[in-house]
């Protein structure tokens, strides 16, 4: 399957967002929220066994966190870019732990970082950080100067308390 | 009393304690660890706890400006700096649309295969150290020195080259280097007989290895296992052939594979891939051209990166390596998420694979899949 | 193999690692295998403490702004001197964040930053040392600046083909000799949006050009308005400072391109280029929406300008911003002064002189064209229906050499000359033409001269000679090897002696040749090598040696009143004001003489007016 053919075989299913070709071996697919899971199972089914990794992009200026899903196929030696555009406010989306176990660790660390709740996942607990009280760090409006200044002290004085 | 013992040892809450295999133990790899619920000798549930390593490597590059990270994405792995920066550069390089210098190619591709060697003698070494042969990471941290005098002559540091840049490397060879890295490639091909001998052949080792929590082909792509780990399995394939970088293309090598995929065809995988390094750095110094080593490049304070998004993977010695970045436009990189080699098969992976192990084992299992804990605690 | 085959007695073969050398060595007591050059010990490019030489770094702060660890700090320096495009400013490393990247030397613009080999091995912590505290000491012991003391033992250094700065210019188009050498077509074609983006990109925005800049023009700041592609932006920075970018883009002196970071290494930005780019790509229509000026409220003061250059131009910008009744008398037909009158057309098309004045215009600025003040009206008369009369009239006379035949009718003046191209009018172009000057304004009449021959007698004899030599002709570079390839013939070095009469016409003229103009204090004494003689044939003379001002439009009356300095400029205080609270003084009678300390002294005139007038009322 080339790369075309993967894009129309998603196309004709769901209906793409968007579909980018960058190179040889790497595409990206845009899906809608809906179709996602549909969509992996797809190209699951299509010889993309790999999921790379699952990760997320907060595109804080237009509300929205982008789900990212990297798949590869061993057969087709393509690395395919399935994403798709979430809420911000409440963050959902299904897991995909059912597709691929992985996506427990990935989904969890995902959640932690990013506040995402997987639905379906029944491990989203605290995992790299511990004792961790503020917002998601990787949210864009997490200020980690500000964070420092909170937990530790912003001058000398306060630091030595 | 010892009836009352056996009575109360019948009973599950007492059968099963929990274990904290962590820094603590001198075989655990770095600072992670595994909470171990244990019976007996048998571990019959592993969950990874890590986090004592997270230093927000995401979030901190989201702050700097894109050269500016160069200094800091290759504090991501210890062992294995340099692919931390080349898959940082051809991110970049992709998105700006830059094709490097020849030359600066060949001299990625031998740096990258140096610290691929460097990387593989301190897995050595581990596996020596998890099963008390103390000899064999004497014998391989030394030998590493002599690549790490080869980095501080070009790139001035031993541990953090900071050699690759985006378009090229940061110099050019200096005078006298070629000679002295053929001389120390050819002293390690004579030591691979001594570490055969020290090592792949003793009785110990191969007694201890065999057998150990095989992976089978079909798991190991399900769960994301790459590098010498998933050919170990007999899948016959590497991003340095197929998805070719740096100047692979131009050379001449294949790939082995093992089959069984347990510890020994681990071991022995990885023990095959040295060799082949060696090989290749002594064929990109045969083949290398002359010429620039740098691409032209925007002015560092002033470097933007076109809007797009990128993911690479290059193989690295503990599986492939792949970064996820995204670019706005602007500065600074909006996002990079790090995928290191064994994120999966150091947290997900090893709940499978640690239960119904014995614990003196898992500390040469993890040796044996080559894990690194900066890999999934960025 | 397997282990049961092996000999009993293999581990013996261990024996063999008894006498071998180890790998390990007790550095620095032992040394390691040396390096070629004669280097032991680390490596020759080492990334060791820093070295800086003080007196080649101008503290652009470059490097902090790289230091990816926040390192690096600019703190001001007590023991370095000042000097020209530099601050006082020296880095300062704190090596409890530093992480030896070298970051810093690679960025750094003039290369006096290096790495040494030397390092601090085996540190004894101060506590143990002193027993001080800890926190007291480390600030001695660990943040220091790194001065020159390092310099024999050099490591990482950066040759220029491995800065992380571009160091060349993106080239600038121009019309190529032989299609400009006829014509008054504007010669430089200026950027194109890749281009200008470019340049703007090479920028490391150190703001050294701000301090040399007669006006302080934001320079980093629209050159990153550049770089952003936003020239909204970019026109709000030219004007805060500066009215007249259309025409500064072409003709500034650039005195910032000379003091530019990059220059130490490279070539300097070409930031007058860029200017022009923001003024040519916005049309003047878009001008009162971008600065945002909307309603001006008026106030009830008058003020009168009298020469609309760019000092009286600029004064008149700001004051009629401020809401005052702004009005200039110009002697010429049009506005623009020596802009118009004295630079070629070829350099600065007029539509774009036209440009930034009707911009001024446009905000009720009132310009009284061919009204010479002293005939048509008089100063006083200004001074009684104005609150504030400003003077700028610049330098309109021709200095003479005051050698023999200089009175003679075809020895001209270059200031009329160009005065009369700039009219419209038909000037006197003979075949041989000998032009003494070194300046600009020669090179220009040079210019002008030959493109008028060449359409006149379709080729060029024009020899230009001056009293300096060629490495110290004050002349622009550019200006001198264009007008060579525009056919004309520069012969420096020469001091004009007699211009040869006969019959009434000139035939030529005699020189020496000049051996220093200057003397030890930098006062003008040139001294001459009278056996060296030399003679070049001509037609016609034109002296462009300097202009002089005309100040006898001023009454007798006022004159007593002011206070003159040397060579007949009055004097003024730091706000352009007479000894006459009610007049100014500004432009090339004041500083000079170039367009952009108009300009600037213009801005500033327009400020104390406002002042003054604020604290009277």
């Amino acid at each position: 399957m080339n790369q075309k053919e993967i894009i129309e075989l998603i196309d004709n299913k769901f209906g793409i967002v968007k579909s980018n070709i960058y190179d040889e071996y790497q595409l990206s697919v845009v899906v809608k929220k809906e179709n996602i899971f549909a969509a992996l199972a797809l190209m699951q089914l299509n010889d993309f066994k790999e999921l790379s990794i699952l990760t997320a992009v907060d595109w804080f200026d237009r509300n929205v966190f982008e789900v990212v899903y990297i798949l590869f196929s061993y057969t087709h030696n393509q690395q395919l870019i399935l994403k798709t555009e979430i809420e911000r406010d409440n963050p959902e989306i299904v897991s995909v732990m059912k597709l691929w176990e992985v996506a427990e660790t990935y989904e969890r660390d995902v959640h932690e970082f990013f506040g995402i709740k997987f639905l379906g996942n029944p491990s989203l607990k605290p995992f790299f950080l511990h004792n961790w009280l503020d917002m998601p760090p990787m949210r864009k409006d997490f200020k980690t100067q500000q964070y420092s200044d909170k937990v530790f002290g912003k001058t000398k004085e306060e630091r030595e308390k | 009393m010892s009836d009352n013992l056996t009575y109360l040892g019948m009973e599950d809450q007492y059968k099963k304690y929990e274990l904290f295999f962590g820094p603590n133990h001198p075989g655990m790899n770095g600072n992670f660890s595994y909470i171990l619920t244990v019976e007996g000798h048998t571990i019959v549930k592993a969950e990874p706890v890590p986090g004592l390593l997270h230093r927000g490597f995401e979030k901190l590059v989201e702050q700097r400006l894109w050269l500016q990270n160069i200094s800091l994405i290759l504090r991501i792995c210890v062992p294995e700096p340099d692919i931390n920066e080349l898959v940082y550069s051809r991110i970049i390089e992709k998105l700006m649309g830059v094709e490097i210098p020849e030359r600066a190619k060949f001299i990625r591709t031998i740096v990258l295969e140096m610290s691929r060697i460097g990387a593989f003698l301190l897995g050595f070494g581990g596996i020596g150290g998890t099963t008390g042969l103390y000899t064999a990471p004497n014998w391989t941290i030394a030998d590493r020195d002599y690549l790490l005098d080869l980095w501080e002559w070009i790139s001035g540091a031993r541990v953090y080259h900071m050699f690759i840049l985006p378009g090229g490397v940061r110099r050019d060879l200096p005078e006298g280097w070629i000679e002295k890295l053929q001389k120390t490639i050819a002293y390690l091909e004579k030591r691979l007989p001594e570490y055969d001998r020290l090592i792949y052949n003793n009785p110990l080792i191969v007694k201890r290895v065999t057998g150990l929590a095989p992976i089978t082909q079909e798991d190991a792509i399900k769960y994301g296992i790459t590098g010498p780990n998933l050919r170990a399995t007999g899948v016959k394939f590497d991003a340095r052939k197929n998805v070719p970088y740096a100047a692979y293309p131009y050379l001449d090598f294949d790939i082995p594979t093992q089959t069984g995929g347990d510890g020994f065809a681990r071991v022995i995988q990885r023990r095959e891939e040295f060799e082949i390094s060696l090989n290749l750095v002594k064929q990109a110094i045969k083949l290398m051209p002359k010429g620039e080593v740098r691409a032209p490049m925007p002015n560092a304070l002033k470097f933007r990166v076109p809007k797009g998004e990128r993911y690479v993977r290059v193989e690295s010695a503990r599986g492939e390596h792949g970064f996820y970045i995204v670019s706005d436009g602007t500065e600074k990189p909006y996002r990079m998420a790090v995928r290191g080699g064994s994120y999966t098969a150091g947290l997900i992976y090893a709940k499978k694979a640690l239960e119904g192990m014995r614990i003196e084992d898992v500390a040469l299992w993890m040796a044996t899949m080559d894990i690194c804990a900066p890999d999934f605690d960025r | 193999m397997n282990y049961k085959d092996k000999s009993k007695l293999a581990p013996l073969s261990a024996l063999k690692y008894l006498f071998k050398d180890p790998i390990t060595i007790r550095y620095p007591q032992e040394e390691k295998e040396g390096y070629p050059g004669g280097f032991k010990g680390v490596s020759p490019k080492y990334r060791g403490m820093h070295s800086n030489d003080l007196e080649k770094c101008i503290g652009c702060g470059s490097c902090s702004e790289i230091c990816p660890t926040d390192a690096i700090r600019m703190v001001e320096a007590e023991d370095v001197e000042e000097k020209f495009g530099a601050t006082k400013e020296r880095p300062v490393i704190d090596y409890g964040r530093c992480c030896f990247c070298a970051f810093c030397v690679e960025v750094c613009t003039t290369g006096s930053l290096n790495m040494t080999r030397d390092y601090i091995h085996d540190y004894v912590s101060p506590i143990d040392k002193t027993g001080k505290d800890l926190s007291e000491t480390i600030s001695e012991e660990f943040i220091r600046r790194p001065d020159y003391k390092h310099e024999e033992n050099l490591g990482w250094n950066t040759p220029d083909e491995y800065s992380w700065l571009e160091l060349e210019r993106v080239k600038m188009e121009e019309l190529k000799p032989s299609e400009r050498d006829h014509s008054f077509i504007e010669i430089v074609k200026g950027f194109s949006k890749e281009q200008a983006t470019k340049e703007a990109q090479r920028c490391v925005s150190c703001g050294l050009c701000t301090e040399v800049c007669p006006a302080h023009m934001d320079i980093p700041e629209y050159i990153q308005s550049i770089f952003d592609a936003d020239l909204e932006e970019g026109l709000r920075q030219l004007y805060k400072t500066n009215p007249l970018p259309e025409i500064c883009g072409r003709i500034c002196t650039h005195k910032c391109e000379t003091a530019c970071s990059i220059a130490h290494r490279g070539e300097a930005l070409s930031i007058r280029w860029l200017k022009r780019y923001i003024a040519d790509s916005v049309p003047l229509d878009s001008y009162k929406k971008y600065l945002g000026i909307n309603y001006i409220k008026q106030i009830d003061k008058k003020i009168a300008i009298v020469g609309a250059g760019p000092a009286g131009l600029s004064a008149a910008y700001y004051l009629s911003l401020l809401g005052y009744k702004t009005t200039i008398f110009e002697a010429l037909p049009k506005p623009g002064g020596m802009m118009r009158y004295g630079i070629p057309e070829y350099r600065l098309p007029y539509d774009q002189i036209d440009k930034d004045i009707n911009f001024i215009e446009s905000l009720g600025v009132e310009i009284k064209c061919n009204t010479r003040v002293g005939k048509d009206i008089t100063l006083d008369e200004l001074h009684k229906t104005h609150d504030v009369v400003y003077i700028a009239t610049g330098l309109h006379l021709g200095r003479s050499t005051r050698i023999p035949g200089s009175d003679h009718k075809n020895v001209y003046y270059s200031t009329d000359l160009l005065r009369e191209v700039s009219l419209g009018n038909e000037i006197p172009v003979e075949k041989k033409i000998v032009i003494i000057g070194g300046g600009n304004v020669a090179m220009d009449i040079t210019r002008t001269l030959a493109r008028l021959q060449n359409i006149k007698y379709g080729k060029v004899d024009i020899t230009t000679t001056s009293l300096e030599s060629e490495d110290i002709m004050p002349a622009d570079r550019e200006e001198i090897v264009e007008a060579r390839e525009e056919g004309a013939t520069i012969d420096p070095g020469w001091g004009p002696k007699e211009i040869e009469i006969k019959n009434g016409k000139v035939v030529g003229l005699h020189v020496v040749k000049c051996l220093s103009v200057f003397d030890e204090d930098h006062r003008f004494s040139p001294k001459f090598d009278e056996s060296q003689k030399k003679f070049f044939a001509a037609d016609m003379v034109v002296q462009s040696i300097g202009q002089a001002m005309d100040l006898s439009y001023i009454s007798e009356d006022i004159k007593s009143k002011l206070t003159f300095g040397p060579r007949g400029r009055i004097k003024v205080n730091e706000n352009f004001q007479t000894d006459l609270d009610w007049l100014f003084v500004g432009g090339d009678i004041i500083q000079g003489p170039d367009a952009i300390h108009g300009i600037a002294n213009g801005h500033t005139t327009a400020k104390a007016i406002d002042d003054m007038l604020n604290k009277n009322k």
